[in-house]
């Protein structure tokens, strides 16, 4: 009878701990997941422009390696070739980017702005 | 046919010239629908553009759904993939016009302005009107507008299954912050 108890005892504490990790599972990592895709800013966002629904079910959510040349810069966000927004969670040491350099950057897509005909990215880091 | 490429060129440039847009690619906005005693429910989203014509006073935002974020990542998971449906819905967009527009009348000190628009999420449109916003002009280059709205889940036709309906608010929150800057 003892031993049934503590076996059920276990039982809840294994049970709880998984419970609890589901529960409070981590947030993906984007920055050490592989891309699904590579490509350049210039072909994602021309194929955004030919078919906007099919290109969100092909790249939402996905992790996503694009190169491209920088067009603009702030402090937690930069856009290449004025068509990939890109996001960062921290603000990036801007001191490593220059304007209309040619950089290779990773991040998650969340779909396409169509007021500024713009593919956004969050969750960005920079690779090269 | 000189004359009509003249009118052509000069309609073109005066359009260029009309166009005085106000523009952010990283408003924030953020929702919550929590109640007392249980979970933070909770999203903000740093990632929203936003877009003001200063010649007439219209506005529009998009936000891009599966943009928000929540500490609990198994909420965002069931935001994204049970309530807003993001890979069918990817969009959330407001589209308005504020009152009485008149650029030279913002100053740096804040003021309350009414609006009229539609706000669309879930593939849903809810009108709003005559509500309230906060706008200012810090510097030449920059607008600021910021305000809150009360939205109730029912009109955007979000189901919330039994188990949670208690843990949820009807009504969630929805505050947003945009720092525009002149293009």
């Amino acid at each position: 009878m003892k031993k049934k108890l503590q076996l059920i005892f276990v039982a809840i504490i294994i049970a709880s701990f998984f419970a609890y990790n589901y529960i409070y599972q981590d947030h993906r990592n984007i920055s050490n997941e592989s891309a699904v895709f590579t490509t350049d800013s210039k072909s994602l966002s021309d194929e955004f422009k030919n078919n906007i629904q099919d290109s969100e079910t092909k790249y939402l959510n996905k992790t996503i390696v694009i190169k491209g040349e920088v067009s603009e810069i702030n402090t937690t966000d930069l856009t290449l070739n004025d068509l990939i927004f890109c996001s960062f969670s921290q603000s990036m040491s801007t001191g490593l980017l220059q304007l209309n350099k040619q950089i290779t950057i990773k991040g998650r897509c969340i779909g396409y702005d169509d007021l500024l005909e713009q593919v956004k990215l969050d969750q960005c880091t920079l690779i090269n | 046919m000189k004359y009509i490429t003249l009118a052509f060129i000069l309609l073109f440039t005066s359009i260029c010239f009309a166009q005085d847009k106000y523009i952010t690619k990283t408003g924030v906005v953020t929702f919550e629908s929590s109640l007392l005693a249980f979970e933070e429910v909770k999203a903000n989203n740093k990632n929203t553009t936003a877009i003001l014509n200063t010649e007439n006073g219209e506005f529009a935002a998009l936000v891009l759904v599966k943009g928000f974020r929540f500490k609990n990542a198994l909420m965002e998971e069931h935001f994204n993939e049970n309530y807003a449906e993001s890979d069918d819905y990817p969009k959330a967009t407001f589209k308005g016009t504020i009152s009485n527009f008149d650029l030279k009348q913002l100053s740096n000190n804040s003021t309350t302005v009414t609006f009229n628009g539609s706000l669309t999420f879930h593939g849903k449109t809810k009108v709003l009107e005559n509500k309230t916003l906060n706008i200012l002009m810090p510097n030449d280059n920059t607008i600021s507008i910021s305000g809150d709205l009360k939205m109730n889940v029912a009109d955007f036709d979000i189901k919330i299954p039994k188990a949670v309906r208690k843990k949820l608010s009807k009504e969630i929150a929805v505050t947003y912050s945009f720092m525009l800057s002149k293009k």
